[in-house]
């Protein structure tokens, strides 16, 4: 049987108040929470409105994500150095910018008077902001880079000499993607999906300044956690709840996945 | 090497007790500058800023650091035990849900909310607002000029909806300003800072419209917050506002 690594007092110390750390702002507001009432909290209208608005649009800003966001990593890994080595800082950025910033870019470019926005304002009589649309684009900026990060990493650690051995036998690149290298990562991909899925789901400063806070239409969970905190914190404390066990369930259900993923499987 | 980095470590942890126990005791000496935490709602942005400026010019050795935010979030953190010697509330509803933790407070000037809207595409009247091609934004009920807005819409008798609903005065402006909306609801203060480019039209209720901002010293704060209180209160606190744009407090 193998001998347990021991593991100095100092580390498990510090490794406690890490925990401790993460842990234990959850449990304050999870014991904040009208456990009787719950049901009641989150079918209420403005509760039921949020809900739909988070979740159709983080799905579809995960999807885009992933649409986009995989073929971009497989150029991030597969690319000239020459290339990538300035790409891949700018694809990565969003994930550094502040939200109000994130939004503010947004905006500039897809508002009314944005360097897109105006032309297809002027145009079609449409304009991004204030729409669903600008709810998923944001997601899809904030979320996106989390899956191109992680799905380069697997893309990397893919060893090379198979897809080098499929292309000597005759498969195209296309081929060699599709039938090698993508079910191979298949792991980073869907944990990849999952991470800018969580990260959409969670965003509310880009959102509210891109995309504003109207009930049913743009309005989502952060945000009516926000608005409810100081009219009915029972409500704030119910929808953060939720979205604490929903974030916390994804990650269970998917640890199999996450650890190979980062194990480069 | 580990000896040095527990040893800095501490003498962090021994600075950070240090400071905020001086602070919790209002202690002032000869070196260190009394810090007064004032807490306002965002449309006091500018002119409390300015009202700090002299105060500190007028006091010597004080320093006023501002948050601001939208008053019933700062009434959340004040009763959350946020650390602010002076609250100065948009509303009066926010001031008495932080009743528990101000000592005493009373109103200092007041504000109206208008209609606002770029100068080159201008509203010709409130009802304009009723109709469906003119973007507008107005902040959320849930703060005050929210409230001030919509019940300054309803007696005006508008049915049409915004297209967001901004939980505070400026964000709504930001929209504005950044021309993504045909007009905006915003407090006067807000409308005369956006500049000439902008211009703005009254409602026809100006009591429905108007708002009362109450000031008010917290239980725990420091010597001097009452200072800076009857400063605001003074001939040059009281012109600051009304150069920007505040009625008189009553």
């Amino acid at each position: 049987m193998a001998k347990k690594t021991q593991v100095s007092p100092a580390l498990t110390a510090f490794g406690f108040a890490g925990l401790l750390v993460v842990l234990l702002p959850v449990v304050a507001l999870l014991s904040r929470v009208p456990w009787s009432n719950l049901a009641a909290q989150l079918t209420s209208e403005s509760s039921i409105n949020a809900i739909r608005v988070s979740l159709v649009t983080s799905i579809l800003a995960a999807l885009i994500s992933v649409v986009l966001g995989v073929p971009l990593a497989w150029y991030l890994a597969r690319g000239p150095a020459a290339i990538t080595k300035w790409l891949r800082p700018i694809v990565i950025s969003p994930l550094v910018m502040p939200p109000t910033v994130a939004g503010l870019a947004l905006l500039t470019l897809m508002g009314r008077n944005g360097l897109l926005g105006k032309f297809i304002y002027e145009q079609t009589g449409w304009a991004m902001p204030f729409t669903m649309a600008a709810v998923v684009l944001t997601g899809v900026f904030v979320g996106m880079p989390f899956l191109v990060l992680v799905v380069e990493a697997v893309f990397r650690q893919l060893p090379i000499e198979l897809e080098e051995a499929a292309q000597t036998l005759g498969a195209n690149p296309s081929k060699v993607f599709w039938r090698i290298s993508f079910p191979l990562a298949r792991g980073g991909v869907i944990s990849g999906l999952v991470l800018a899925w969580a990260r959409a789901l969670g965003e509310f400063g880009a959102t509210l300044t891109f995309a504003g806070s109207l009930p049913g239409v743009t309005r989502t969970l952060p945000m009516e956690v926000y608005v409810a905190m100081e009219v009915d914190p029972a409500s704030a404390y119910s929808i953060s709840a939720m979205l604490v066990v929903i974030a916390i369930t994804v990650v269970f259900l998917l640890r199999s996945n996450l650890i190979k993923a980062f194990n480069g499987k | 090497m580990k000896k040095a980095i527990v040893a800095a470590t501490g003498l962090l942890l021994a600075l950070t007790g240090c400071s905020s126990a001086t602070e919790a005791s209002g202690v002032s000496n000869s070196v260190t500058e009394t810090t007064i935490t004032v807490f306002a709602a965002s449309s006091l942005t500018e002119t409390f800023t300015e009202i700090g400026k002299q105060f500190e010019a007028a006091n010597p050795g004080t320093n006023v650091t501002f948050s601001f935010a939208a008053s019933s979030t700062l009434a959340e953190q004040i009763l959350a035990g946020a650390p602010a010697d002076v609250f100065a509330s948009a509303s009066e509803k926010s001031m008495d849900a932080a009743v528990a933790q101000i000592s005493k407070s009373s109103v200092f000037t007041s504000n109206r909310v208008v209609v606002a809207f770029p100068a080159d595409k201008p509203l010709s009247a409130v009802t304009d607002l009723n109709n469906p091609a003119i973007k507008w934004v107005q902040c959320d009920r849930q703060v005050p000029c929210g409230t001030a807005a919509d019940a300054a819409l309803e007696s005006d008798g508008i049915s049409g909806t915004p297209v967001s609903l901004e939980p505070d005065v400026k964000s709504v402006t930001g929209k504005l300003i950044a021309l993504e909306v045909d007009a905006a609801i915003i407090y006067a203060t807000d409308a005369k800072s956006a500049g000439s480019e902008f211009r703005s039209i009254e409602f026809s209720n100006s009591e429905k419209a108007t708002t009362r901002y109450p000031i008010g010293v917290t239980l725990n704060a420091n010597t001097k917050a009452q200072v800076f209180v009857d400063f605001v209160f003074s001939e040059a606190g009281q012109k600051v506002l009304l150069d920007a744009g505040f009625g008189l407090p009553s």
